[in-house]
């Protein structure tokens, strides 16, 4: 997504609802065929077999829900951000909405490679547990050197350590009288930790979380480039650069 | 957001979705799918595979339409549950539901089932049990009027006890009738026998139990009679498509689909007249839609979609009449929208191949050819009399627009076929390539794919015996010993697969029991090869007293009463005996196109007459 192309436009979306059962790759194939409905000036890779020039942001896990998913489209000619914003708002299935776009040159990194952080929040039904008990294993989870956790996947299995990849973690009261654990956690290509994981080790912390835990609503907030403490939103200005 | 319909079974369903592969398959909500408010009459239509087959699937997605554009009735979508879901539900006791609403299908007025083919019949058992619903129809006192219709209805007999009607044919008119008469039953509550009574007298609609079948001695037919006013041949219905232009909102499956692309039919009908064909006989006549009409569809769907390809589809593109003033206009609405235009089913000539290459600027799948046989004297037999001249120009034509792999479709099995003319197949290939080669473009790749013919209804072979699994496995040898060599991939189709859809595409209404028996063994999703399972079938045969050898292969006579005789898709049987004779004696006939009436009888059947839009391209 790089040469030829003169813009760019960033899409900042939702996937909720039925939608959020949707695969990574088939909410990327909906996005494609949407802003094709919605006729943006999409720029194509060159050769016999164009292909859209896009970007996501890191894959949200099935049956998550988002109001943060980032989007990248290359564009050959110019679209203002609130035509397009309006134009594809029209023409998504349903659990998939435009919350932004905006409208970026195209010497910008695309979202796929400028996100490393995600920030979400569980809300655990009050059968889990309470406040006091998570915030213990909160505050247990976060003096932890090493967090050891067993990492199944279809072909192998393995143990690794999600502490370096926990930026932030908090228990608060949530819905309902249940307790809301938000956290920010590695999300990209150098590395991944998902919220499940951090639940599950959580639980196993509190004494009173059962198999309720499990029921938690996950929610994605956003997904962000960390500078030291900060996390930046790629859907804000970026930092200005000193004029050479 | 499924708060508006009360029995719906999404929250208990939810909870199965991370536990399933693809969960997509159950939530319906595609862009374009319709937005159903439960009212008057509700139909609920299933195409018997999962999902991703099911939704490229034209007549399901046309007659879903109409029924939605009707007053006071809405139609849903249904798809088998894949068996990672199937289990699931059985576990929880969640019933089959429709994508739409995810209510229960019990709970509908309205359910039908397409029959694809012969291989997913025990995936519609499923479908109907799944449901809650009888299996057979003798044992519902209320519930849904469970219908069929598609190309399986050619021969509805193995699923007679199954159905309580059959539509025949094309059902976009007939549907809407049904679900006027299912609303006036329901306001004026007519019993169910008197709905179906009175469905029976609709043109093209078949009800089984109407029909008392008797057997001689010898196990063939005897008779068939009806009863309760019924017909004594039920015909099929066609439509004007120029007057039903569906599509008009397509929807857009959630994953890649099994044609992941815009179709637009291009006509229906086919009078090549290739007698193996079931399609060429039982789509008749020949109806072309405009030109016109044809760019409006492409235009406006593409744009309503958002695909990226669009296929102008029929039962052999470069057939219709003004084929290359159609491709060029809808060239250019691809080229402004950035989208490939694909003709599928080609002939192989050189005058398909330059069309394709013409109107498919920078394709990117292969071509694929059916020459269907080896010899020329076999390509006379079924009709299909293609000379080797045709074809080697055809593939000299595909190189030199620079296709260097092309699929090549043959069967083995095909009536009066020898050992010889199996040997011709892999002698054909070779000189094909080897004309390319001399022509010094290189050595073209072939995907060779070998299919078994299984035999028909309503079909000039429909009396021909299908070769066993022995012979067939013994002209498979033939070719993988002789079909090797640089570019070259033989593939061919499971002998044991082609016995069971041989023993059903002909069977009677004892058949069914051996269907309902497989099923109940657990057979599913008998078209996938790794969940086919031969010996449940020959189990099933045996526990029913049902003989394959009787029906897959065995030589009927022309006098002998076929289970679907009283059936008709307006061909005349004298001329499918006729066709047959010629066939033997190695005589074409000729295209009603472009050449005189062949007497096929369908014009003077359904009153009606083929429609050209021009002269032969």
């Amino acid at each position: 997504m790089s040469n030829g192309d003169s813009l760019r436009l960033r899409v900042q979306l939702t996937k909720e609802g039925t939608a959020r059962y949707l695969s990574h790759s088939e909410f990327q194939r909906n996005l494609m065929l949407a802003a094709r409905r919605a006729r943006l000036p999409l720029a194509y890779s060159e050769g016999h077999h164009p292909k859209m020039k896009i970007s996501l942001s890191p894959p949200l896990p099935i049956g998550v829900t988002s109001e943060g998913e980032l989007v990248d489209f290359a564009l050959d000619s110019y679209v203002s951000g609130a035509e397009a914003e309006k134009r594809l708002g029209e023409v998504l299935p349903p659990g998939i909405a435009v919350v932004k776009a905006r409208l970026l040159g195209a010497g910008s990194r695309p979202v796929g490679k400028l996100i490393d952080t995600a920030v979400y929040v569980a809300f655990l039904p009050p059968a889990a547990g309470g406040e006091g008990e998570w915030k213990n294993a909160v505050e247990q989870f976060l003096r932890s050197d090493t967090v050891e956790f067993e990492r199944v996947q279809p072909r192998r299995t393995r143990t690794l350590d999600l502490r370096p990849g926990v930026h932030s973690l908090d228990a608060s009261a949530g819905e309902g009288g249940g307790v809301a654990v938000r956290m920010a956690l590695d999300d990209g290509t150098g590395g991944t930790v998902k919220p499940w994981e951090v639940l599950q080790v959580l639980a196993g912390m509190a004494p009173g979380a059962g198999e309720s835990w499990r029921e938690a609503r996950v929610h994605r907030l956003g997904v962000y480039t960390r500078r030291g403490e900060r996390l930046l939103s790629p859907m804000d200005a970026g930092p200005r650069r000193p004029a050479v | 957001m499924r708060g508006a319909v009360s029995s719906s079974v999404w929250p208990e369903l939810k909870g199965l979705l991370l536990d399933v592969e693809r969960p997509s398959r159950y939530l319906g909500g595609e862009f374009n799918s319709p937005d159903i408010t439960p009212c008057g009459v509700a139909v609920a239509l299933a195409y018997p595979d999962v999902y991703e087959i099911g939704a490229s699937h034209l007549g399901l997605a046309i007659l879903s339409e109409v029924v939605n554009s009707l007053d006071d009735a809405s139609c849903e979508r249904v798809y088998s549950p894949w068996t990672d879901m199937e289990a699931l539900m059985r576990e929880r006791g969640i019933p089959l539901f429709t994508l739409e609403t995810h209510r229960p299908v019990a709970e509908l007025d309205i359910f039908g089932i397409s029959l694809p083919h012969e291989l997913t019949y025990t995936n519609v058992l499923n479908l109907i049990d799944r449901a809650g619903i009888p299996i057979h129809s003798r044992d519902r006192a209320s519930g849904p009027l469970v219908i069929a219709g598609g190309c399986g209805a050619a021969n509805p007999e193995p699923l007679a006890d199954f159905f309580d009607l059959f539509v025949l044919g094309e059902a976009e008119e007939r549907i809407a009738e049904l679900v006027e008469l299912v609303g006036m039953a329901k306001e004026e509550g007519l019993s169910r026998d008197e709905v179906l009574a009175r469905a029976s007298r609709l043109r093209g609609v078949y009800r089984p139990s109407a029909y008392q079948v008797s057997y001689e001695e010898d196990a063939t037919i005897d008779g068939v009679s009806p009863s309760d006013g019924a017909p004594a041949t039920v015909c099929k219905n066609i439509v004007d498509i120029e007057e039903w232009s569906y599509p008009r909102r397509v929807i857009v499956p959630h994953c890649e689909a099994v044609h992941d692309r815009l179709n637009v039919e291009l006509f229906r009908g086919c009078t090549r007249g290739c007698r193996f064909c079931q399609a060429g006989m039982v789509y008749r006549p020949v109806r072309e839609r405009s030109p016109e009409e044809v760019a409006r569809m492409v235009e406006t769907l593409s744009r309503a979609t958002g695909y990226e390809e669009v296929s102008l589809c029929s039962l052999s593109s470069a057939d219709y009449s003004r084929i290359s003033d159609v491709g060029a206009a809808v060239s250019d609405i691809c080229s402004e929208n950035k989208m490939q235009l694909s003709l599928p089913s080609l002939r192989m000539d050189s005058f398909s191949v330059e069309l394709a290459s013409r109107v498919s600027r920078g394709q990117r799948g292969g071509l694929t050819f059916a020459p269907e046989a080896g010899s020329e004297r076999l390509r006379r037999v079924i009709n299909k009399p293609l000379s080797e001249t045709e074809m080697i120009d055809a593939v000299l034509a595909a190189s030199r627009a620079g296709r260097k792999r092309m699929k090549l479709y043959f069967m083995i099995g095909l009536p009066t076929e020898t050992d010889a003319d199996v040997e011709e197949i892999s002698e054909l290939v070779f000189r094909l390539r080897q004309a390319v080669k001399a022509e010094g473009m290189g050595t073209p790749g072939f995907n060779v794919s070998v299919s078994t013919f299984v035999p028909k209804a309503q079909t000039p072979f429909q009396w021909a015996a299908q070769d066993t699994a022995e012979t067939v496995r013994r002209k498979q040898d033939i070719l993988k010993r002789t079909l090797r060599g640089k570019g070259l991939k033989l593939s061919w189709h499971d002998s044991s697969m082609s016995e069971v859809e041989g023993l059903i595409a002909r069977g009677d209404r004892r058949v069914g029991a051996a269907i309902e028996s497989a099923w109940r063994s657990g057979a599913r999703f008998d078209s996938w090869s790794d969940h086919f399972d031969y010996g449940r079938w020959l189990a099933a045969c045996a526990a029913t007293g049902v003989d394959p050898d009787f029906y897959a292969y065995r030589r009927r006579e022309t006098s002998e009463t076929m289970p679907w005789d009283h059936v008709s898709y307006g061909v005349d049987r004298d001329f499918l005996v006729k066709e047959f004779e010629r066939a033997v004696a190695g005589e074409t006939t000729p295209d009603c196109r472009w050449d005189e009436c062949t007497q096929c009888g369908v014009c003077d059947a359904l009153d009606t007459e083929p429609v050209l839009r021009g002269e032969r391209a």
